[in-house]
């Protein structure tokens, strides 16, 4: 009752308070993350909460970035992450273009599965992933897994790509058909500059999952091809959990995310609420 | 036949050929594993054949019962109290307000973090010796938990995570759907002396309801696709407290090594979701001819 | 680098010279694979990270290269067999868990030692494999012994002992000094000193208790002291006998008198509890009288005391860690064995401790036993270390994780009585058994 029965200053009062509490509520674990990355072993394995003023240090930081494979890890995940990406986009603007803009025989078909095959679980790729690498021989490729990054991205970037596109004026292309383009050449001249927010949508979400996908990586990446959330769950290691390394590490995979969330956030939401609201 | 006519072929190709082959294969080779018994460390060629054995093994373990029990169950208690929290809170919140948008920044932060280390972070805090959920129940009263030991309380855990992350994606999308509706409608049913709880009851909820359904859907097959925050989380434990389906075909696959069985339970998984992704295709596919986004 | 340290190497540079004089063309038996890298997969334990300063040295003195990929140690299993069972692999050396090893023969993913110990190019005539604690060269690196796994003249030795251990009992002598406890001897005395610590409000024993793996091994710890198996000899699961109901019933007495948390304890956890002093006492792996002299894991140095494993029935200690051997698909095998030579040789044994890591050879328990309190104890206790400890087939995963990891999981986070639980468990294992084929012998006989 309180946004909308009590009027006046009162309520404006009430409603910034009530979401900064939700703010809170959401911020205090990333918080803990960060903090915990720039504590001591002492401060992390004692009982008493520490929240802001402890002196803070970088041993974390400089232990994970000089011991083990950092620079290999973050490597890795960079390239999977560019490249699904870069594939995502390009096949999948092709596709939802040809969905949204032509009449063909299977063109419902192809939607529908698109949206059907978007919905499989990771968990059920596991099993005939692992089994296509070993019998195929094609284990520890990073090029294995951006292949299936670029495959679990697709549906979804098809889909939100093609609600981009409806919104294109169609005449637009007609004049450059009259022209005298190739469909190709309208695609890349006329279409692909007006897209630009459709496509950095798409590729925040598909980078994203790139980024932060765990199992999948887990299985098909071996010692040189890991990527950061796999190196990261090596510090859950056997002389117990090392908070504040994997917290430092935690902070780390955590940025990039962290970047596009503050500076896309209107565009971040935009995706989510596609296929929902407007639907 | 024209090049115009085949050039919507060459566009999808690309897209199509990379969709079957990454995923439509692999759940057809779901299907092929699940009649081999076949282990890690071994040639697939020298795996027997075991026909559907793995699958009548499936209908009475009790293990997968009991692993599709406890998905239903997070199922219910996730997906109901977030819909409630996400649907109430966006219906106090939803008038624009200066500074909305760092808000909504904000929220959406625990969607775009890695589930990896949203299991890390909270395990750290649920855990029972330097936990810090334990020190401040401590400080009001209650004796120290063992949250991620005791059945019950580590189901408690990974709901509440689950809550913590998902939240704010119901809000987002409920405040989005109500700030796109038409303002004549709404002024309408107020001067019809409506009062505000009838208002939302009768006039806002039922304008909304398609976007609830397919976020309910969504997160319906989350539910189902989930796995990685509770590998980190619990493992699943203890014993298979937490085990959600798809986490109970991980740790078949490649804890107890058993590839072929894991891949029979894949295929009841996949049977699952996609009945579940027919709701959605009947609730509204936009990629339909009909819609215009 | 100290003196000592010096003279070590000094030491091993004049034998390696002496010995190249004495065997080949080649300037020291090192020289034809100077520059070859060779990777190890081996896991991220304290033991196995003090040994990465000994690669370092390896390679100063012999110019082979070593990568190391360090993984959590259940972890490691997957990675071996996916490597192993391709083409060409990644891994030069695999150090497993000696329950692994009957899986790794029989699916033919290791390289017999004795193709290099027929190469006199290969083996240092000093290497004195005697001097390895038999126990541990039996447990973790022979196979298809007696029932497969045990001692016996059917068998074959596929790795050599290293991070190999026993179970001894670590004490925090203030805290038993100070409630006026003295030291268990039998597990009557055990039960009690737990009682009466928890009574006095001090968590008593640390134990693993995680889902799975872990709190199978932390119950089989108890099992054998108790006179329990989990086979008889015709391979008929008896984890239902009075023996193996005592032991689960012993761990719930754990669990209840002690630190909070035991049923999500993994390795790390449960040994971290005793570390940074959450709990008095310890009843494991040798390991952990390094990891308490480890500044960087423990808050305990100079407070802890060890014992024998407490016996019941019968003397009992686990035998556990790691061994380490070669892939047969590895593409460096001479080199690997040159360096699992060098890491098990009387000197790299000597380095190990001087490093923090445990030793295999019972020359260097006796040479440094006025230096570490817990070594005239290991010593001691190594001839109760079962060899029938848990059965090493290649089943065992299954029974360990599927069914006693879940069954006792059951019986130490519920009140339930534990003699249904454990029957279940069995016609479980019962099951798996058979549908393995186990019992075809039997029924062919009769």
């Amino acid at each position: 009752m309180i946004g909308q029965a009590i009027g006046g200053r009162q309520a404006v009062i009430m409603h910034y308070a009530s979401l900064a509490v939700l703010a809170l509520i959401t911020l205090m674990p990333i918080w803990v993350m960060v903090s915990t990355g720039f504590k001591n072993d002492v401060l992390v394995q004692q009982k008493e909460p520490v929240w802001f003023f402890f002196v803070p240090t970088l041993g974390n930081y400089e232990y994970i970035m000089t011991r083990g494979n950092f620079d290999v890890y973050l490597w890795n995940s960079i390239i999977v992450g560019t490249l699904s990406t870069f594939f995502t986009l390009l096949f999948g603007g092709f596709c939802a273009y040809a969905l949204a803009r032509t009449e063909f025989r299977g063109r419902v078909l192809v939607a529908n599965s698109t949206l059907l095959v978007r919905m499989v679980p990771p968990a059920v790729l596991a099993v005939p992933a692992f089994a296509m690498v070993v019998n195929f021989g094609l284990n520890n490729d990073l090029a294995v897994l951006t292949f299936f990054y670029t495959a679990l991205n697709l549906p979804f970037a098809i889909w939100l790509l093609f609600g981009f596109f409806k919104q294109i004026p169609v005449e637009l292309e007609e004049a450059a058909i009259i022209d005298g383009a190739t469909p190709l050449q309208v695609y890349f001249r006329v279409l692909l500059p007006l897209m630009k927010s459709g496509y950095a949508v798409a590729g925040i979400f598909t980078f994203r999952i790139a980024w932060n996908e765990f199992i999948l990586a887990l299985l098909l990446t071996g010692r040189k091809t890991r990527t950061l959330p796999v190196g990261a769950s090596g510090f859950i290691t056997d002389t117990g959990v090392e908070w504040g390394r994997i917290m430092a590490m935690g902070t780390l995979i955590v940025i990039p995310p962290l970047i596009f969330t503050f500076f896309a956030a209107r565009q971040i939401i935009a995706g989510m609420t596609a296929g929902a609201v407007k639907g | 036949m024209s090049i115009r006519a085949l050039s919507p072929y060459f566009f999808i190709l690309p897209a199509v050929a990379i969709m079957v082959a990454g995923l439509v294969y692999p759940v057809l080779q779901a299907f092929y594993l699940s009649l081999y018994d076949w282990k890690i460390g071994t040639k697939f060629e020298d795996a027997p054949f075991v026909g559907i054995r793995h699958f009548i093994r499936m209908v009475s373990d009790e293990n997968v019962h009991e692993s599709v029990w406890v998905t239903l169950r997070f199922g219910f208690w996730t997906i109901t109290i977030e819909m409630f929290l996400g649907v109430a809170l966006a219906l106090l919140l939803e008038k624009p307000i200066r500074g909305a948008s760092l808000f909504r920044t904000i929220f959406i932060l625990p969607l775009m973090i890695s589930p990896v280390v949203v299991g890390l972070i909270w395990r750290y805090l649920f855990d029972a010796r330097i936990g810090w959920i334990n020190y401040y129940l401590g400080k009001v009263g209650i004796e120290p938990q063992v949250w991620l030991g005791n059945a019950d309380l580590a189901f408690f855990a990974i709901v509440f995570t689950d809550i913590w992350q998902w939240t704010p994606f119901i809000f987002i999308i409920v405040i989005a759907g109500l700030q796109a509706l038409p303002s004549e409608i709404l002024e309408a049913s107020k001067i019809d002396g409506a009062n505000w709880w009838q208002h939302i009851l009768f006039v806002k909820l039922p304008m909304i309801r398609s976007i609830l359904l397919i976020a309910l859907l969504l997160r319906l097959i989350d539910v189902f696709r989930a796995l990685e925050v509770m590998y980190i989380l619990t493992g699943g434990g203890p014993g298979r407290a937490t085990e959600l389906l798809s986490l109970h075909i991980y740790n078949r696959a490649f804890e107890t090594q058993q590839l072929g069985y894991a891949s029979a339970i894949s295929v009841l998984l996949i049977l699952i979701v996609f009945a579940l992704s027919f709701g959605i295709l009947v609730a509204g596919n936009p990629l339909k001819e009909k819609s215009d986004i | 680098m100290d003196l000592f340290e010096l003279k070590t190497r000094a030491a091993a540079a004049i034998a390696g010279t002496a010995l190249a004089f004495a065997t080949s063309a080649w300037a020291n038996p090192y020289e034809k694979y100077a520059g070859t890298t060779v990777v190890i997969s081996w896991p991220a334990l304290a033991h196995f990270n003090a040994a990465e300063g000994l690669l370092e040295e390896f390679t100063e003195e012999t110019g082979i290269e070593v990568e190391v990929d360090a993984l959590q140690y259940l972890r490691l299993r997957d990675r071996q067999l996916l490597e192993m069972s391709k083409e060409e692999g990644d891994y030069d050396i695999a150090s497993w868990v000696v329950m692994w090893k009957g899986e790794y023969v029989s699916k033919g993913l290791l390289t017999p030692l004795s193709q290099f110990f027929t190469n006199g190019s290969l083996v240092d005539p000093q290497f004195d494999i005697d001097d390895v604690a038999d126990a541990y060269l039996q447990n973790g690196g022979v196979v298809g012994g007696k029932k497969g796994y045990m001692p016996g003249k059917s068998g074959a030795l596929y790795g050599l002992p290293f991070g190999a251990e026993t179970s001894i009992l670590a004490y925090r002598k203030d805290i038993l000094e100070e409630q006026g406890l003295e030291v268990p001897t039998t597990y009557d005395e055990l039960r009690e000193v737990m009682t009466k610590l928890h009574e006095a409000g001090i968590p008593a024993m640390t134990s693993r208790g995680q889902t799975g793996h872990q709190v199978t091994a932390g119950w089989l710890l108890h099992l054998a002291p108790m006179g329990g198996k989990i086979f008889d000899d015709e391979w008929n699961p008896v984890i239902n006998s009075p023996e193996a109901v005592k032991a689960a019933e012993f761990m719930r007495h754990i669990v209840k008198t002690g630190p909070k948390g035991i049923e999500t304890f993994g390795f790390g956890e449960a040994s971290a509890a005793f570390l940074q002093g959450d709990a008095a006492l310890y009843l494991d792996t040798l390991k952990i009288a390094a990891m308490s002299r480890n500044p960087n894991l423990s808050k305990v140095d100079g407070k802890v005391g060890f014992a024998l494993h407490p016996t019941d029935v019968r003397c009992g200690s686990e035998t556990g860690g790691f061994a380490m051997g070669i892939p047969a698909n590895s593409q460096n095998k001479e080199a690997a064995f040159l360096l699992i030579q060098y890491l098990t040789s009387k000197a790299g044994d000597q380095r190990m401790v001087e490093l923090g890591g445990d030793p295999v050879r019972i020359s260097t328990l006796q040479n440094n036993a006025d230096s570490f309190e817990d070594y005239p104890v290991v010593a001691e206790q190594l001839p109760c270390a079962d060899p029938d400890w848990r059965p090493l087939i290649p089943e065992w995963n299954e029974l360990n994780i599927d069914v006693l990891g879940q069954a006792l999981t059951k019986v130490i986070t519920t009140d339930d009585p534990i003699q249904p639980i454990m029957d279940e468990a069995n016609e479980k294992a019962r099951e798996i058994m058979e549908r393995e084929g186990y019992y075809s012998w039997a029924k062919y006989r009769q």
